[in-house]
């Protein structure tokens, strides 16, 4: 039985117990409302039941006999009783009741009470349907900034959030009050679908939970009878856009038909009182020529007279960017008319180009355009690629997005950035196309590259421009992951940068990528310490490029090399730099990290640097809450952590107890020695879930190992850390030895555990 | 020992506690709750609200007893608050490790 079929059973024995439960009354009704008025039962439904009556004194001790039963019953019950006046009233003062009521369906009992209940309740939706929709759209962002967009989260609730089915059947609500059409079959097939993810959902779980936890994906997936949680969250993301988008343009028809000119962005549909009522004929028809085949028309791009889709492959990507620039949206009749233009040919004419750019370097403006091309499957056959990443969801807890969404979002971030690049046109094309692999299985950035190719290749990029592109896809996390994982004052670091970069172009078109890339993916990704991590090696790279010699690491300020001029340990805290100097010995870096967390500071970096028989180290930190912390109390920690006086294990060990505890068992951590990343140390690169203290805990396992630590490098993904050491032996020199280097993975690996 | 705790109505409390002193208990702890069951907060049967679920004002009751007696306080408050209409609450009853007489610092039954 199809899940639709199994609701449907589940409302008619429902139908037939309440009726039986009523029996033969005058004067009263049972009427369904909400889901189950739509006959929308899930196993785990609440059941809306109004009991009706006409004013009959003894209603009291008949809703008791209906009542009861159902109690007793254990289904939860959202009961009324009301007479259709009473109901009508309500339904006035209260938006959830009307549009419960909006569904109301009979029973059992007397039907004329029904029908009287369900012609006034529909009749004053429509008489104030100006207030009732300024009302619903309210509630609708309202939900939106509450519960976020079904399309693009992990874990969505597949109710409440924008393009689920609340949405859906707001888009039905706003169809009852006569100012805009229904769903159309594709809104009701993924309305259907949603609310198959959810039935499958309550069968899993055996409860009314309308939030899909990652947990219940893979099973709610396989009662689903699809491949996997992936597959999953790609159909509802498909079919959250759809809602969503459905959404947006009814709320737009309604206004437009109720004669207001919409609003350019989505969700500006005014607040009550804001609407009047007019006729049709009164609606303005004010015709502004936007480009050619192209007019504005109340608030909307529609084509003109003189366009002829049949005949014009470009006109789509025309309609976009004009509609993009002037921040309007595509009237939906002029969409379906789009999809009558032919293919473009390949490689695309130099005005197809033109438009695309036009399109992307619009920014915010374009995502929404992009999301109606998207709706009607034109994207997909502009490029054909695009299949691959549509609805593609990303299981990292930094992405906000889709890879799709999360493409054209970089590519909207990217437009911002087109000054700073020769090229803007490649800059944009890049940035829609860097996580185009993401599609196919393998790592992204190889099978982005030969997608980037051919895609450039197809919008008609000459051989070295498609070469560029390609060549930023497959290295644009070059200069975000190098600049955190890698000491910039090596010389071989940049160096080897510069080596794969090669040309300025790259160079600049791989910065604005990183800065774009970054900035769409959600507010984990980009600060400004990376910013500046990012620009520095830019710096370093483009010294080098243009010749020159790359700059000389920072030298000492002079307040560091005066406190090493004391002899003695000290601690100097300016901003979130720490400075730590104490006469030079093995284990010093990791042991002042150690000190550090267990003062609740997160080490990013660590520099260390040999000044007159004194190690003076240097650390980034993030400071995690409360004041910052005292160097006088930091320095006698440091002081008794170095004598044996602290335990720094101890310490660390029960601020662990308070540390948040991943909610999902995480990865086994990994440990890889880089050899050729630097000339004067070995590269330990080591990815694990973050923890405080994690830098004191892996240097420890490399000082028993009889390492030690010259730099340190962290990076948070997330929940995730890239910890990168980098370390010498006990001559100062890289890891030479072989057992030595057979035993660092086992001994980190084991701290790690422990 | 048992604790047993019960949510009754707030009217039903001095039948209650009449029951009890009836039955021979000696002390006890009353306090003012709120809460929903199945009825959702609605306290009248034929109006109630779609969708809307209040907290009702009960109060909470709270005895403790040997393991013997505890079936038998069960009866007596159950059918002491007992209405029969919807929202007369619950009772229940957990096993109690440790009671200590906090004036003399007797333990165990001699404590209650």
């Amino acid at each position: 039985m199809t899940f639709a079929a199994d609701r449907a059973r589940r409302a008619t024995e429902t139908d037939r117990w309440l009726a039986s439960l009523l029996g033969s009354e005058a004067s009263v009704a049972l009427v369904a409302v909400g889901g189950y008025g739509r006959k929308e039962l899930l196993p785990g439904s609440d059941l809306d039941v109004l009991l009706l009556h006409a004013g009959r004194p003894d209603i009291s001790v008949l809703a008791d006999r209906i009542w009861y039963p159902i109690w007793d019953s254990g289904t939860p019950l959202d009961h009324a009783v009301r007479t259709p006046a009473e109901g009508r009233e309500v339904a006035r003062a209260d938006l959830r009741v009307a549009l419960g009521l909006l569904h109301a369906r009979h029973v059992a009992g007397d039907p004329e009470l029904t029908a009287e209940l369900r012609t006034g309740v529909l009749a004053d939706w429509r008489s104030a349907a100006g207030t009732r929709l300024a009302e619903l759209q309210a509630s609708h962002v309202e939900r939106t900034a509450r519960s976020g967009e079904l399309a693009f989260l992990l874990e969505p609730d597949l109710k409440e959030a924008r393009g689920g089915l609340r949405d859906a059947n707001a888009i039905h609500a706003v169809a009852a009050a006569w100012v805009a059409p229904g769903p159309g079959p594709r809104v009701r097939a993924a309305q259907e679908f949603i609310l198959d993810a959810r039935h499958a959902l309550h069968e899993v779980t055996g409860r009314n939970t309308d939030r899909l936890v990652l947990q219940e994906q893979d099973e709610v997936a396989r009662v689903l009878e699809l491949l996997d949680a992936d597959a999953l969250l790609r159909r509802l993301a498909g079919a959250g856009r759809t809602v969503a988008y459905a959404l947006d343009q009814s709320f737009r028809q309604a206004q437009r038909s109720r004669g207001g000119r919409p609003g350019t962005a989505r969700n500006r549909l005014s607040l009550p009182g804001g609407l009047t009522r007019r006729g049709p004929q009164r609606i303005s028809t004010h015709r502004r020529p936007l480009a050619e085949g192209l007019v504005e028309q109340d608030g909307e791009v529609v084509l003109a007279r003189s366009a002829d889709p049949a005949a014009d492959p470009v006109l789509v990507l025309r309609a976009a960017a004009a509609a993009a620039a002037a921040g309007l949206a595509l009237a939906p009749r002029t969409l379906a008319r789009l999809t009558d233009c032919p293919p473009l040919p390949v490689p695309w004419p130099a005005e197809a180009r033109d438009a695309l750019a036009a399109l992307l370097g619009a920014g915010q403006a374009a995502i929404g355009v992009w999301e109606a091309l998207d709706q009607e499957e034109l994207i997909t056959r502009l490029l054909p690629d695009w299949e691959r990443v549509r609805n593609r969801p990303q299981r990292n807890p930094l992405h906000t997005f889709t890879v799709d969404r999360h493409l054209v979002e970089t590519a909207a971030h990217a437009a911002a950035l087109t000054r700073t690049v020769a090229r803007p046109d490649l800059l944009l094309i890049t940035a829609l196309l860097h996580d185009i692999g993401k599609g196919w299985p393998g790592d992204h950035r190889l099978t982005g590259e030969v997608v980037a190719r051919d895609t450039a290749h197809r919008l008609g990029l000459g051989t070295a421009d498609a070469d560029l592109v390609a060549g930023a896809v497959r290295h644009h996390l070059l200069l975000p992951q190098t600049a955190t994982r890698r000491d910039l004052d090596d010389p071989v670091t940049v160096a080897q940068v510069a080596d794969v970069v090669g040309s300025w172009q790259l160079l600049e078109l791989l910065h604005a990528v990183a800065i774009a890339d970054a900035q769409a993916t959600g507010p984990a990704a980009w600060n400004d310490w990376k910013a500046g991590l990012v620009s520095e090696l830019v710096k370093r790279v483009g010294a080098v490029l243009g010749g020159e010699e790359p700059p000389a690491p920072l030298p000492l300020r002079p307040e560091q090399i005066a406190l090493a001029a004391g002899g003695e340990l000290a601690v100097l805290v300016r901003g979130s730099e720490v400075t730590v100097v104490a006469p030079d010995r093995p284990g010093l870096l990791w042991q002042a990290a150690g000190v550090l967390a267990s003062h609740r500071l997160a080490v990013r970096s660590a520099n260390a640097t040999s000044c007159d028989g004194m190690a003076v180290t240097a650390f980034t930190v993030v400071h995690g809450y409360g004041e910052p912390p005292d160097a006088t109390l930091v320095t006698s920690d440091l002081r008794r952590a170095l004598t044996g006086q602290l335990d720094v294990a101890q310490r660390l060990g029960r601020r662990d107890v308070v540390a948040a505890r991943p909610a999902v068992p995480a990865a086994p951590p990994k440990v890889t020695l880089v050899d050729d990343a630097s000339q004067t140390a070995t590269v330990v690169e080591v990815r694990a879930h973050d923890a405080p203290g994690l830098l004191w805990r892996i240097g420890r396992a490399l000082g028993e190992c009889g390492l030690d630590v010259r730099a340190a490098r962290v990076e948070t993904l997330g929940a995730e850390a890239v910890d990168v050491f980098y370390v010498v032996d006990a001559k100062g020199d890289p890891v030479k030895d072989a057992g030595t280097r057979g035993r660092i993975a086992a001994a980190v690996l084991d701290a790690l555990a422990g | 020992m048992k604790l047993i705790t019960a949510v009754i109505k707030p009217f039903k409390l001095d039948e209650v506690k009449a029951a009890l002193q009836a039955f021979g208990v000696h002390g006890m702890t009353v306090s003012e709750a709120s809460g929903y069951g199945r009825q959702r907060g609605h306290t009248e049967v034929y109006r109630g609200a779609e969708y809307e679920v209040d907290l009702v004002p009960k109060v909470r009751l709270e005895v403790l007893c040997d393991d013997e007696d505890a079936d038998d306080l069960i009866d007596v408050v159950v059918k002491a608050a007992q209405t029969g209409r919807i929202g007369d609450g619950k009772v229940w009853c957990v096993p109690v490790d440790v009671v200590v007489r906090v004036r003399t610092g007797e333990r165990g039954p001699g404590a209650l």
